[in-house]
């Protein structure tokens, strides 16, 4: 288990603010956020690279917060994956082991071990200067996993391959988490990680947690138009709410949003000023006008259309730029054409306010 | 565009090139017309000259004394120098640099003055046993003087060179910040650190300036050859400066390999 609670972490002109987080035994967490938003810095401070200035480190329970590096029990795979140069892979993989009770029988076993897990076996009597980023990457985690750590810190890990081998490494990471049962927090800019990886997701946003919890909960329901933008939530519009049915006070009521020309019935908790996250698939397109009830029914021109692979994106012009998500099969029976204007429509629960 | 390796063809780059051809001339020209002057008689004249021999190896054992005492303390000052932040860090990083802009004489004074029998210093370490001025001491006080920045220098290029994430990764692993150090720092930052030893033992084993003021007798090589140069005249010096040259290129030989097995490494 691993929590923070009301960190500061000063890492040259830049410093992490009061960050509390708490990551329950075993769960695999990510921390997403731009560059510069403090990622690493928060592995460091976790495990103990970097001082802390305020607030408390706690890993299974105990306070940390000014215990050495070599005291912690964590293991760490850094971006780069800073395997050492001087030394071939097994003797990588072997180096945290050397500190521990084990015979080098046991120590052996305990490499070989983790080297099949990762299918590098081959790799051993390497040197580490003509890995690839993949062979690179599966003996960093072998080194970091070696003496058993309870908690592994991963920092951006795949962003050193290639997409194919991300996707695989991305489903051996989530298989070896399961078998090791380590708690694992892993740091991305890639929101898609958190989806395919993740327990539970934290947004980091210039030093400080923008948002917490499960990652289809952070999805569905961001917290801020930082938040809604960096995930790829969808179109955040600015605006204006204007309650257009009287109710009770505290409930939500039926409001409009004006976001430049398009006005859109929505429900809402507050007036004045938000934003309205409008999801790409919430976003309804047809040549004939709806006959249905959704509230919200606007003509849209088509801007740009991008197929990608079952997919295809539809920008549109409605007043303001949207972009709407239809499957390959039904881009190929509509054939929509930039220019074209079609109808759109959106229900008023489908559009989330922040 | 011109590559950047292509011979020079503009009026400026053949005037640039004869500018070089120049000094090139000049640091090689005496060195190959010393070497020439060195015949086998003369120098199996030299290696039965008792004085000679004794010089050269007090010249040997004194500059390796004073490269040992700069590596015990300098390494550990260039690891904090790159490494910790602390207040008065570039003062330090200055000051250890000052030796190189110091004339070598001035050195001497300076040393004489803080190590002489009659400085605070001087005086307590000479009760203890230990006196500079006109003994052995005196000639690696003057050779570290002058040799440690370089090897200062070095070795801070050296650790400069390995990322400290790597010692980061190794504390996670569970080595203690001295074990890090000695793991993973020291072989990477070895060669390096070598290397600035190598240039500073050849440093000390240069020098004149402060040692003729520190300790005149008994005499390193740089000194004999002076005195030979003054009492007898050129012949006399050439053999004795011949060995040493020798000794010199065989150094800079060796720091050269070692730099070219770092970039290829």
């Amino acid at each position: 288990m691993i929590r923070l609670e009301q960190l500061t972490v000063p890492a040259g002109a830049f410093t992490l603010h009061n960050v509390s987080l708490e990551i329950p035994e075993g769960a695999y967490t990510l921390v997403i956020g731009p560059t510069g938003s403090g990622k690493t810095t928060l592995l460091e401070a976790i495990a103990g690279h970097v001082p802390v200035r305020d607030g408390r480190v706690f890993l299974r329970g105990v306070d940390v917060t000014h215990l050495p590096p070599e005291q912690r029990g964590v293991g760490f795979v850094y971006q780069q994956y800073h395997l050492f140069p001087h030394l071939r892979v097994r003797d990588n993989i072997r180096y945290g082991l050397r500190h521990g009770t084990q015979s080098p029988a046991e120590q052996d076993a305990r490499v070989e071990s983790l080297a099949g897990m990762l299918g590098i076996e081959a790799l051993l009597d390497r040197g580490v200067g003509r890995l690839s980023g993949g062979e690179q990457q599966r003996v960093a985690l072998a080194r970091a996993l070696a003496p058993r750590p309870s908690i592994l810190l991963l920092d951006e890990p795949f962003a050193a391959v290639d997409p194919s081998m991300r996707h695989l490494l991305r489903r051996e990471l989530r298989t070896l988490h399961e078998r090791e049962g380590t708690t694992t927090l892993q740091v991305t800019h890639d929101f898609d990680d958190a989806l395919r990886l993740g327990d539970q997701v934290a947004v980091l946003s210039e030093g400080r947690v923008a948002q917490a919890g499960p990652p289809d909960q952070v999805f569905r329901f961001p917290n801020s138009p930082f938040v809604a933008r960096f995930i790829g939530a969808g179109t955040v519009l600015a605006g204006v709410l204007e309650r257009s049915q009287a109710g009770t006070e505290g409930d939500p009521f039926a409001a409009r949003f004006q976001s430049g020309a398009l006005s859109l019935e929505v429900i809402a908790s507050h007036e004045g000023p938000a934003h309205a996250v409008i999801r790409p698939e919430d976003i309804l397109l047809s040549r004939d006008p709806f006959p249905g009830t959704p509230r919200n029914r606007f003509p849209a021109r088509i801007t740009r259309v991008e197929r990608t692979g079952a997919l295809a994106y539809v920008h549109l012009d409605a007043g303001v730029q949207l972009v709407a998500v239809i499957t390959s099969a039904t881009a190929d029976e509509m054939q929509p054409a930039v220019g074209e204007v079609l109808h759109a429509a959106l229900k008023a629960t489908a559009v989330h306010l922040v | 565009m011109q590559p950047v390796s292509s011979p020079p063809t503009r009026p400026g780059g053949l005037v640039a090139a004869f500018l070089a051809s120049l000094l090139i001339l000049f640091i090689a020209g005496p060195v190959l017309r010393l070497l020439l002057d060195a015949t086998p008689t003369s120098l199996a004249g030299a290696a039965r000259d008792p004085e000679l021999r004794a010089s050269i190896l007090l010249t040997v054992l004194t500059a390796t004394a004073a490269t040992g005492l700069a590596l015990l303390l300098g390494v550990p000052l260039a690891w904090f120098l790159v490494r910790a932040r602390f207040p008065g860090r570039r003062l330090v990083a200055g000051l250890i640099e000052l030796p190189v802009v110091i004339p070598h004489p001035v050195a001497g004074i300076a040393l004489l003055l803080f190590l002489g029998r009659r400085s605070a210093v001087g005086g307590v370490l000479a009760n203890a046993g230990l006196e500079f001025v006109s003994h052995v001491p005196g000639i690696v006080a003057g050779m570290l003087f002058v040799s440690a920045p370089i090897l200062v220098s070095g070795a801070r290029e050296a650790f400069h060179g390995v990322d400290p994430r790597l010692e980061r990764v190794a504390r996670s692993l569970g080595d203690s910040g001295f074990q890090a150090f000695r793991s993973v720092t020291l072989p990477l930052a070895g060669r390096g650190i070598l290397a600035a030893a190598l240039l500073s033992w050849a440093r000390a084993v240069s020098e004149f300036g402060s040692i003729v003021i520190l300790t005149y007798n008994p005499k390193v090589a740089s000194i004999l050859i002076y005195d030979r140069f003054t009492l007898y005249g050129l012949e006399a010096a050439v053999p004795a400066a011949v060995v040493l040259l020798l000794v010199a290129v065989a150094v800079f030989l060796l720091v050269r390999l070692l730099q070219r097995g770092h970039e290829t490494a």
